[in-house]
C-alpha cells in the first residue's frame, strides 16, 4: 500500500498539519507550560513533517507519524532547555488562566501529577486520554509494542492515582 | 466504583481545559509560513536531485542503517562531550529551581539503532553559590563564574557553613550518581555490541520537592531488555545544614520510628487491596519470604509538599514488578511526637 505519490504524501500531511495543529500545540503545551515555546515546537515540526513527507510509508500512519515528528520536537526542545523540564507547571499557568476558580484546586492537582510522570509515560497518558488515540495507534506513535505501552499507561495512571479503564 | 466515576470526572475536567488551550492566530500564520518555506526546500532538493541524478549525490536517508560489525556499531554512538563548567553554569543560570540547589545536565548520552536506544540524561547538582538573584550577578566580569569555595561576599559565617556543607554533599551525591549512572552505560554499551538482542535504557530526574527546608532529586532509572524495570534513588538535601537528609534525621533520637512506618504502609497496602483487584503487594503471599516486612534505613523516602513523608519502593520491592515503583504517603499523624 505505498500507493502515494510524493506529492499526495505531501499534501495528505499539510491537511492534517492544518487540521490538527490544535492538538500538537496542546501536547506541547502541556510539556513546556509556555505558549511561545509551544508555538516554536509546532511550527518546526510543520517543518519537519513537509520536508520529510516522503518518507512517509502508508497513508494510515500519517497521524501518528505526525505525532511522533511533533513528540521529538517536544522533546528535543526539553533537553537543550533541562531547567524548564524541571519546572512543575505553577497553578497560574496551567489552571487559572483556564479554568473557574472553584474546580481550580482538583485539577490543578491532576495536571501536577501528569507533570511527575516520566516522559514517555505522560504521552501515553495524554494521547490516550486526552487525544483519544488507541493503544495500537499510541505504540505506533512511540515505536513500541502495544505491551510496553499499556505497561506505561498502568504505571502513569498508578501513579497519577486514577482509576480508569484502559 | 464511586472512586473510579470520581476519576473519569476529573480527568474529563482536564481534559476539557487542554482542549481550550489553542494555538494563536499569528502562531498558525507563522507555521503555515514553515510550511512553504518547507515545500520549496524540499522541491530544491528534489529538482537538484534529479539534475545529478547520480547515486552517490543523494542526500543521507532518514533512517541510517547500521552495519552488522562490531566497529560500525561502536562508530554509531553519540556520545555528547560533557557539558563544561562553564557551560554548565551558564545553563544553571537559567531561572528557577532557584534557593541553593541546582540541576543541571552533566552528561547527555543518545544512541539509537533497530534494537538498542539509549536516552540517558545524567544530573549534576550544583550549589547555587550567591544568593542573591541570578540576573544580578549577570554583568560584565562574574560572566566567567568561578567556583569561590562558598567565600562569597555577601555570605556570613553561618551560611558559608552551610555552604560548605552543601558543596560536600553534592560532590557525594553526584559521585553516587556517576557511578550508578556510568554501570547503566557500560552495561548498555557491553550489550549493544551483541546484535542479537533488544535493549532500552534511560536516565532521567525529577526534582521532588524545592521547599524552604528541603531539597529532593529523584534519579529515575529504566532498563528494559524483553521487559522493562524502572528504579529510582532519592537524594535529599536539608538545606539549612546542607547535608544529605536520612530518614533517621526527621526523627527525635533513639525514636522508633520503623515500626510505626512499617505498620501504616501494611494498613495502606491492604487497603489499597480491597479497594482494587488489580492491586497486589506482597503482604500476605504464600512466599512467605517475600512478604514486606519493615522499612529499613536504606528505605527511599522523600517529602512531599504537604512536608509528610513518603516512602518508595522500587519494582519488585513489595510488589510484582508489573506494580511498577510503589509508593506511600505517611499520614503526619503517624509519626506525630517522634518526629522533629
Amino acid at each position: 500500500m505505498t500507493d502515494l505519490t510524493g506529492m499526495e504524501k505531501e499534501q495528505l500531511v499539510e491537511q492534517i498539519l492544518l487540521e490538527k495543529y490544535n492538538n500538537y500545540y496542546r501536547l506541547a503545551y502541556s510539556y513546556v507550560h509556555n505558549e511561545a515555546d509551544a508555538g516554536d515546537i509546532v511550527q518546526n515540526g510543520a517543518y519537519k513533517a513537509i520536508l520529510h513527507s516522503d518518507s512517509l510509508k502508508q497513508k494510515a500512519y500519517a497521524a501518528t507519524w505526525i505525532y511522533r515528528i511533533m513528540l521529538n520536537e517536544i522533546f528535543r526542545f526539553l533537553k537543550s532547555n533541562p531547567v524548564s523540564r524541571e519546572v512543575y507547571a505553577a497553578p497560574e499557568e496551567i489552571g487559572g488562566k483556564l479554568a473557574g476558580k472553584e474546580d481550580r484546586y482538583q485539577d490543578v492537582d491532576l495536571m501536577r501529577a501528569l507533570d511527575t510522570l516520566p516522559q514517555e509515560v505522560k504521552t501515553v497518558i495524554i494521547l490516550r486520554y486526552f487525544e483519544d488515540l488507541t493503544l495500537e495507534q499510541i505504540a505506533s506513535v512511540q515505536e513500541e509494542n502495544v505491551n510496553t505501552v499499556k505497561s506505561r499507561l498502568y504505571r502513569g495512571l498508578k501513579k497519577m492515582r486514577l482509576e480508569l479503564a484502559y | 466504583m464511586d472512586e473510579n466515576r470520581k476519576d473519569y470526572e476529573r480527568l474529563e475536567q482536564v481534559k476539557q481545559q487542554y482542549k481550550q488551550i489553542n494555538m494563536s492566530k499569528e502562531q498558525v500564520e507563522q507555521m503555515k509560513k514553515r510550511i512553504e518555506e518547507a515545500k520549496q526546500e524540499k522541491q530544491q532538493a528534489e529538482r537538484k536531485q534529479q539534475l545529478q541524478q547520480k547515486p552517490a549525490g543523494r542526500k543521507k536517508p532518514l533512517s541510517l542503517k547500521i552495519g552488522l560489525t562490531a566497529a560500525a556499531a561502536a562508530a554509531a554512538f553519540i556520545l555528547l562531550p560533557n557539558i563544561s563548567k562553564d557551560a554548565a553554569y551558564a545553563m544553571s543560570r537559567l531561572p528557577i529551581v532557584g534557593g541553593l540547589v541546582e540541576v543541571v545536565t552533566f552528561r547527555d548520552y543518545q544512541y539509537e539503532d533497530e534494537r538498542h536506544r539509549a536516552d540517558v540524561n545524567v544530573p549534576e547538582l550544583v550549589p547555587n553559590q550567591t544568593t542573591a538573584p541570578v540576573q544580578a550577578s549577570d554583568s560584565g566580569q562574574t560572566d566567567a563564574p568561578v567556583q569561590t569555595d562558598g567565600a562569597g561576599t555577601e555570605t556570613t559565617g553561618n551560611d558559608s557553613a552551610v555552604q560548605e556543607n552543601l558543596k560536600k554533599t553534592t560532590e557525594e551525591i553526584n559521585a553516587e550518581i556517576r557511578k550508578i549512572t556510568d554501570q547503566i552505560i557500560t552495561e548498555f554499551e557491553e550489550n549493544a555490541k551483541d546484535k542479537e538482542g533488544y535493549q532500552d535504557i534511560m536516565i532521567s530526574h525529577e526534582i521532588l520537592a524545592t521547599s524552604e527546608n528541603y531539597f529532593t532529586l529523584k534519579l529515575i532509572c529504566y532498563q528494559a531488555s524483553g521487559s522493562g524495570a524502572e528504579w529510582d534513588y532519592f537524594y535529599t538535601i536539608d538545606l539549612k545544614t546542607g547535608q544529605r537528609l536520612a530518614l533517621a534525621d526527621l526523627f527525635t533520637e533513639g525514636a522508633d520510628y520503623i515500626t510505626p512506618i512499617s505498620e501504616n504502609i501494611k494498613e495502606q497496602m491492604q487497603a489499597r487491596m480491597d479497594a482494587d483487584e488489580n492491586v497486589y503487594y506482597w503482604l500476605n503471599d504464600e512466599i512467605e519470604e517475600w512478604n514486606f516486612k519493615q522499612i529499613t534505613d536504606e528505605t527511599s523516602f522523600y517529602l512531599n509538599a504537604d512536608n509528610n513523608i513518603v516512602i518508595s519502593f522500587n519494582e519488585g520491592d513489595v510488589a510484582p514488578m508489573y506494580m511498577g515503583c510503589v509508593e506511600f504517603e505517611i499520614p503526619g499523624e503517624v509519626v506525630e511526637g517522634i518526629r522533629k
